[in-house]
């Protein structure tokens, strides 16, 4: 397993799609960090750097969140375009390229490829959402001031982190499915749509509680049961901006908080989500003709 | 444990019932260059294939080295040698073969030595460090080759070796097949280019629109009608037909200045002299009697064109 797991790294190390999506993510960590320091500078200019009242002391927090939101929210992004466009052709990829034959003629169960392969993926994609959280993070506290600097925790760092990693692999293993089922192209475009579909009825659920519309909410519900990505996302930022003395959530608030908190069980059931779609991979894999 | 190293029984493996390969019962003895011939589309490819679990049969069943094919088992002691070779070209020569020999786990102590003598056997000493994005199609099919010799394996699948490889490249391969039967092993030809195969295999299998016509030892098999080349004085006309009981087919090949060449197919072998013997009672004159050695061409025309003939025979009632 592990040998195939170090070919999957030297495959995408060596792919011009990941130098690309590479300097990509430096390039928006430098705006980023631009973005947050003029803010910042402004921000500061505005109040004189002194905290006046418990208004400005909320509407501080506020702004924090929501720069900092919108910093991981691309991050997310990128991150989850990377998995997609690295995992979905992994296998069929193979099988169209007839690639794989040689390594099939190998005394190894196929199971082997296709948990070597998540093993590969899903090691570079943690460490890649890993560098961009903490770059985002990184950002936030060294440029965003006294304004947009936002106080955090060792471990409401931890824990968020650890949730912002688990799209990937969800994306990873849900790409290996159908990488295993059916063309790259199509695998691609299955996916891309669950993605759209996953954050797009994530928007539409938020406003549903803020509008009070039942309707909406179940269509945000449907939409997390059918891709449970953006309850994944929605997750980490309660993680990270509720803190457990504070009486006012900050994680509720704005375009990139979570009005409608997604429950615990909702992580277990990404995580069997993902399981699940890992095993029917291994299952279609050894079934199927290449 | 059987004299066969490869065995299969009515193996199947066909699309919707169509194409593919149908009821193949073969058995491949140990330590031969097996020829296992066809016409493209013939369902060469599909059969290897099924044998390495590549693909899934559809019916029937088959053994290598006494393991059920499809199982890892019966992948232990093989190489492959694919006919649409790839290879990660971001790899190098010498990268690629190390990967292999993790999947093989080959001892680290052996692996440098074998990949050396290895990248010099098929002809690419000095060029392991190059990546692969940058061989031509003929250095790609060695390094294939390369990949299928690393585990020292007892057989070999080799499905059309030299299809990317100049004339020298094919004769050093087919130098290197030699040398592997002489160490014992078995090597599975795959292969359309009839004269490749006629030099190096001893036994040979024809497959001709997905099912098994003939298979068998190459010196048996070739044992087909007997022909031979005569030039004769002429000849009178209805000569040939006088002589059916021995004469299969006569064609002529030549004509000039009172002589003509003729291509004469017999029932036997001994009928050569009991058609010399006629011609000298009818008072014809003999100048030449060359019996033609059969090629490997002939004996594929001969077999192919007899399945044809019955299955012929067979739609017609």
């Amino acid at each position: 397993m592990w040998t195939i797991a170090k070919l999957t790294w030297r495959e995408i190390l060596s792919k011009r799609i990941f130098h690309i999506t590479l300097f990509m993510s430096f390039a928006f960590l430098l705006f980023y960090a631009i973005a947050t320091y003029i803010a910042a500078q402004e921000a500061t200019e505005q109040t004189g750097g002194q905290a006046v009242s418990s208004d400005f002391f909320l509407a501080q927090t506020f702004f924090a969140t929501q720069i900092l939101g919108v910093g991981l929210y691309f991050a997310a992004f990128v991150t989850a375009l990377l998995a997609i466009l690295s995992s979905v052709g992994s296998i069929a990829g193979e099988i169209e390229s007839h690639q794989i034959d040689t390594l099939l003629a190998r005394p190894l169960h196929r199971r082997t490829i296709v948990l070597g392969k998540f093993a590969g993926l899903g090691s570079l994609l943690i460490l890649y959402s890993i560098c961009l959280f903490l770059g985002v993070l990184a950002i936030n506290q060294w440029l965003g001031g006294e304004i947009l600097r936002f106080e955090m925790s060792a471990l409401q760092v931890i824990k968020a982190l650890a949730v912002f990693v688990l799209p990937p692999l969800l994306l990873i293993a849900v790409a290996l499915l159908f990488s295993s089922i059916t063309t790259t192209i199509n695998g691609g475009i299955i996916l891309i749509i669950l993605y759209g579909i996953s954050f797009i009825g994530g928007f539409v659920e938020q406003m549903g509680v803020l509008m009070n519309k039942t309707s909406m909410i179940n269509i945000g519900i449907i939409s997390s049961l059918l891709f449970p990505l953006d309850s994944l996302f929605r997750k980490m930022t309660v993680y990270l901006f509720d803190t457990a003395g504070d009486p006012i959530s900050f994680a509720t608030q704005g375009l990139f908080g979570s009005l409608s908190t997604p429950s615990n069980a909702m992580l277990v059931y990404a995580a069997l989500y993902g399981i699940t779609a890992l095993w029917l991979s291994i299952r279609r894999f050894s079934s199927r003709d290449v | 444990m059987s004299d066969y190293v490869i065995e299969t029984h009515q193996l199947t493996k066909q699309y919707d019932g169509k194409a593919g390969c149908r009821n193949i019962t073969l058995s491949v003895p140990k330590g031969v260059v097996f020829g296992f011939l066809g016409p493209n589309g013939a369902g060469k490819s599909t059969f290897v294939r099924t044998l390495l679990g590549l693909l899934v049969p559809t019916g029937g069943s088959g053994h290598i080295l006494g393991q059920p094919i499809g199982s890892v088992e019966s992948r232990q002691k093989i190489g492959y040698l694919p006919e649409l070779f790839r290879y990660p070209d971001w790899l190098t020569g010498q990268q690629l073969l190390e990967s292999h020999a993790d999947l093989c786990k080959i001892p680290r102590s052996e692996r440098k030595k074998r990949i050396a003598s290895l990248l010099e056997r098929v002809g690419l000493s000095g060029r392991g460090n190059e990546k692969i994005r940058g061989y031509s199609k003929g250095m790609q099919q060695r390094i294939g080759l390369a990949c299928a010799l690393l585990s020292d394996p007892e057989i070999i699948f080799l499905d059309e070796p030299t299809s990317a490889l100049d004339p020298i490249g094919r004769r050093e391969v087919r130098e290197l097949m030699a040398e592997l039967r002489d160490e014992g092993k078995t090597i599975f030809l795959n292969s359309h280019l009839l004269s490749e195969v006629e030099t190096i295999c001893d036994h040979i299998a024809i497959i001709h629109r997905s099912d098994l016509i003939v298979q068998g030892e190459w010196r048996s098999l070739s044992s087909v009608n007997p022909q031979t080349e005569i030039t004769t004085s002429s000849v009178p006309d209805g000569l040939w037909k006088s002589l059916s009981t021995i004469v299969t087919e006569a064609e002529l090949l030549q004509q000039e200045e009172g002589k003509t060449h003729w291509l004469i197919t017999l029932n036997e072998e001994d009928d050569i002299a009991i058609l010399v013997r006629h011609l000298s009672d009818l008072g014809i004159s003999l100048y030449r009697i060359v019996p033609r050695i059969p090629r490997l061409e002939d004996v594929f025309m001969y077999w192919v064109n007899r399945e044809e003939a019955q299955q012929s025979h067979v739609d017609h009632r």
